[in-house]
């Protein structure tokens, strides 16, 4: 898919710009196919969208340009648009032509931003999209009138449907052999005078290229992007000429900011006068039903709550026997490799490090990708908007607003992407907050812990036949564990440091529409392909280092001459072994199949009694099994003794000894402490680390199969098993709170544009983490031993 | 709010200007004036609130969601943006 974008000599430059909500990307997808590349702008965070095609013979760059409804440069990503329209964006050079995209069916107010691009005098094509929704609401668009009036192309089109592409297409490559055209001047004369003037006295201060479109956009924008960009050379004496020229525009009628909407929609009324109609009747639409509901006070929160249900409902249900698949096959492999391989450090470094460890973590792909897709399907058919609707009530209680929640939302996929969603909160002090407080969101780094300590440690109960399981509502309650933290933590931090009013909260709200399988699929490749970049370097450079300091600097000849009598052994043994694995298969596929005991009815009794005969008859074949394989399980049990001294004589061992008295009061043993530090700079490390250290310290039979097993039989000392349901908590609570992302806290510094703050994070999350898991721990156990008392 | 709506609508035989937020569900109007600070009024504006249009309350309360031109949006103004609009019977 990485091919190399067509050179800005040999094809064209053309950029793409209109309203959110106006299909923008299924357009450009549409055009461009695969051909396209996500990257960023130099020196800032916007992300840069480049595609291209060739249609009759000629090559075109589609410049996507990020969903706005207004040039005026209020945020990076607007001025990023603004530059880029102007050529002044060196990495993607002079701009040939323009692609405006509007929704047919909201014509007026998408051409607001229409106008301000036409000003720019670059070659436009005008494409109607969302054509058949017009049509539908029976609106009547004549688009050979409105071409004549604007003298540009105007191309009707259904992007959604593939249709009218290649007349989009021709009408770009078309536009792009015009020559510049003479913009439509709304503003009164004065107004240009004063920008002229002004362009004069930046002149005098250096600032020699600066053009006029740029003047009067600053002239336009009170406390804009360009206030501050712009009169650098001497702000003292620009902006108070600045504010000089405002005063006269205003003196003379002409009252900025206010005279920009009122004279592009008069303009837009004038053009639009003869060439569309709007029927007076408003037709009931599916959006109107699903509203009621969905944004009702009662029944809109209700199904916000069931959705989120429902969707880790259904990620354990698919997941789980995914999980298991993938978690044999690592096995195998580990299996299959180490079997070529000579015991050694090299083989250990291979099946302990790298399978036990990377193995471990890529184990959960599908339900990351599970949880990718479901959140992409939320934000493409236009649930999200109506959900931050309903939480801008609770949000107002902590003092921020609706527009906060999206970035939220999205932290649950990952704080990365949330944190740079927070640049559509135009309140500086609700952006902070909502930048610190968005790792606190569970992260798709986080369910990889969740999943593994349920699974392990919490018992299989199903309720309503099977659709409601415990292993569900607990991932539902961890998940949300942080997000209900954060509430306090936001409430503080507006009374504190960020103190100021509950600002105004103004969102579109886009009619509902299947969500575009294209787009939705690509966004979970994005993402998914991220997490496995992320396992084959970070982590895997993590699970490394954690095995040679597990490894080094004891002496492993014992160890290797045990697994070589293991090996031995095991080929010795090999029909029994069979014989063994398929006896416990049979055993467990007996036990699935057995049917749902009902009391009542009494001929069921019969089926249970077989059945209990077939399993005693197999435990007793298993037992007999079990007592030839004896010197097999001898080895075993010297090859845990060996390695569990081993380990603990490692540098990792020596380090977690030094550590556990500060974990001991979690309730974890020095291999979770040692776990833990070590995913500090990526949580899901801690699935690698463990993954390696019970790889290497013992507690492994010819059963185990993966980490599951192994952190049940993991014991102290004295023979009490480490983990219970307190420990897996207290766990859950440490990782649900903790700042071990490193990433996100060097966003959260290139956001904030300080280190302060990601300092900040970093301390009062691992405080909370650290408080949160010892009374999550005690708390846990203390229910648990009032629970079994009564 | 009820008593607001009420006096609003007493006053309402002689001018048929109302603030936004006392239409009721389903009700309609024109936009008269948008007021308040400049910033925000320039992007409500952007979006599509200004005056001429006609806007439909969907759902009122704060935030209620309004309809412009079929397109829904939510809105909750702070205590110094109004927006004045005149009933369309």
């Amino acid at each position: 898919m990485v091919e190399k974008v067509p050179s800005q000599h040999l094809a064209r430059t053309v950029a793409v710009i209109g309203n959110p909500n106006t299909g923008k990307s299924t357009l450009f997808s549409a055009l461009t196919g695969v051909h396209s590349r996500i990257g960023n702008y130099p020196g800032v965070t916007v992300e840069k969208k480049l595609g291209w095609f060739e249609f009759e013979g000629q090559s075109v760059r589609l410049v996507d340009l990020p969903g706005t409804y207004s040039l005026s440069p209020r945020s990076i990503d607007e001025m990023v648009s603004v530059d880029v329209l102007l050529g002044r964006q060196p990495d993607v050079g002079p701009i040939d032509a323009v692609v405006c995209i509007t929704d047919a069916s909201n014509l007026e107010r998408n051409l607001y931003v229409v106008s301000q691009v036409l000003d720019l005098g670059l070659p436009t094509v005008l494409v109607l999209n969302m054509w058949d929704v017009a049509v539908d609401r029976g609106i009547q668009i004549d688009p050979v009138e409105l071409a004549r009036r604007l003298e540009i192309a105007v191309i009707p089109c259904e992007a959604h449907r593939r249709r009218q592409l290649d007349e989009v297409r021709r009408g770009i490559i078309q536009a792009c052999q015009l020559p510049q055209r003479t913009p439509p001047d709304l503003f009164p004369q004065t107004f240009h005078e004063e920008a002229r003037q002004l362009q004069t006295a930046f002149q005098q201060f250096g600032n020699q290229n600066l053009p006029i479109y740029l003047i009067e956009r600053l002239l336009l924008d009170v406390g804009g992007q360009l206030e501050t960009a712009l009169t650098k050379p001497n702000p003292a004496e620009l902006l108070t000429r600045l504010k000089a020229a405002r005063e006269r525009l205003a003196t003379a009628g002409c009252r900025v900011p206010g005279i920009e909407a009122k004279l592009r929609y008069g303009w837009i009324k004038q053009l639009m006068q003869g060439v569309m109609t709007v029927p007076d009747k408003r037709p009931a639409t599916v959006t109107d039903t699903l509203d009621r509901w969905l944004t009702h006070k009662f029944w809109g929160l209700l199904a916000f709550c069931l959705t989120m249900f429902l969707v880790f409902q259904s990620i354990s249900t698919v997941a789980e026997p995914l999980m298991k698949f993938f978690e044999v096959g690592q096995k195998q492999v580990g299996g299959w490799v180490g079997s070529l391989l000579a015991p050694g450090p090299l083989r250990s470094l291979i099946v302990d490090g790298v399978i036990a460890g990377v193995g471990g973590i890529l184990v959960f792909l599908p339900q990351i990708c599970l949880l990718f897709l479901f959140i992409a399907l939320l934000e493409d058919c236009g649930y999200m908007a109506r959900a931050a609707f309903l939480m801008d009530k609770l949000m107002t209680k902590v003092g921020l607003s609706g527009k906060s929640f999206v970035p939220l939302m999205s932290s649950f996929a990952c704080a990365i992407p949330g944190i740079m969603a927070t640049r559509t909160i135009e309140n500086r002090r609700d952006r902070m907050v909502t930048i610190l407080i968005a790792p606190l969101m569970s992260c798709s780094a986080r369910a990889p812990v969740y999943w593994l300590m349920v699974a392990a440690f919490f018992p299989t109960v199903s309720w309503a036949g099977g659709w409601v399981t415990l292993h569900a509502i607990m991932m539902f309650v961890m998940t949300f564990f942080g997000a209900v933290v954060a509430i306090p933590i936001a409430w503080l931090l507006k009374k504190t440091l960020f103190k100021s009013e509950t600002p105004p909260f103004v969102m579109e709200l886009p009619a509902y529409k299947w969500p575009s399988p294209g787009i939705v699929l690509h966004r979970v490749f994005d993402r998914a392909s991220a997490f496995v970049l992320r396992a084959g370097t970070l982590i895997l450079a993590t699970s490394i280092l954690i095995w040679s300091a597990s490894y080094f600097p004891s002496d492993h000849r014992a160890e290797q001459q045990v697994l070589v009598q293991i090996q031995q052994a095991e080929d010795q043994f090999s029909s029994q072994l069979e014989q063994k694995s398929q006896l416990r298969s049979r055993r467990e596929l007996l036990l699935e199949d057995q049917p749902v005991p009902v009391q009542s009815a009494a001929e069921s009794s019969a089926p249970i009694e077989a059945l209990a005969a077939q399993l005693a008859e197999l435990d007793a074949q298993l037992a007999e099994l079990d007592t030839q394989l004896q010197p097999l399980h001898e080895l075993f049990e010297t090859r845990n003794q060996i390695s569990e001294r081993l380990l603990a004589d490692s540098y990792l061992g020596r380090f977690g000894k030094w550590i556990e008295p500060v974990v001991k009061p979690l309730g974890w043993d020095w291999r979770i402490g040692v776990g833990v530090l070590a995913s500090f700079p990526a949580r899901e490390v801690i699935v690698a680390t463990l993954g390696t250290i019970y790889s290497l310290g013992g507690d492994v039979d010819e059963n185990s199969q993966g980490l599951q097993s192994a952190l049940k039989s993991a014991t102290w000392p004295d023979g009490r098993p480490v983990y219970s349901i307190p420990v897996a908590m207290s766990i859950m609570v440490f990782f649900a709170l903790c700042a071990q992302c490193a990433s996100t806290l060097m966003v959260i510094r290139r956001e904030t544009n300080h280190w302060g703050w990601a300092l900040f994070t970093f301390v009062y999350m691992t405080l909370l983490a650290y408080i949160g898991a010892w009374i999550a721990f005690n708390a846990t156990g203390w229910l648990m031993t009032f629970s079994g008392n009564s | 709010m009820r008593f607001l709506r009420k006096v609003a609508r007493m006053s309402s035989a002689i001018s048929q200007t109302l603030p936004l937020e006392l239409l009721a569900t389903g009700e309609q109007g024109t936009v008269i004036e948008v007021d308040g600070d400049p910033n925000l009024v320039i992007r409500l504006e952007e979006i599509g609130l200004h005056s001429g249009v006609v806007v439909r309350m969907i759902q009122p309360g704060s935030p209620c969601i309004l309809e412009i031109n079929h397109q829904r949006y939510s809105f909750r103004f702070d205590e110094s943006t109004q927006v004045f609009v005149d009933l369309t019977p």
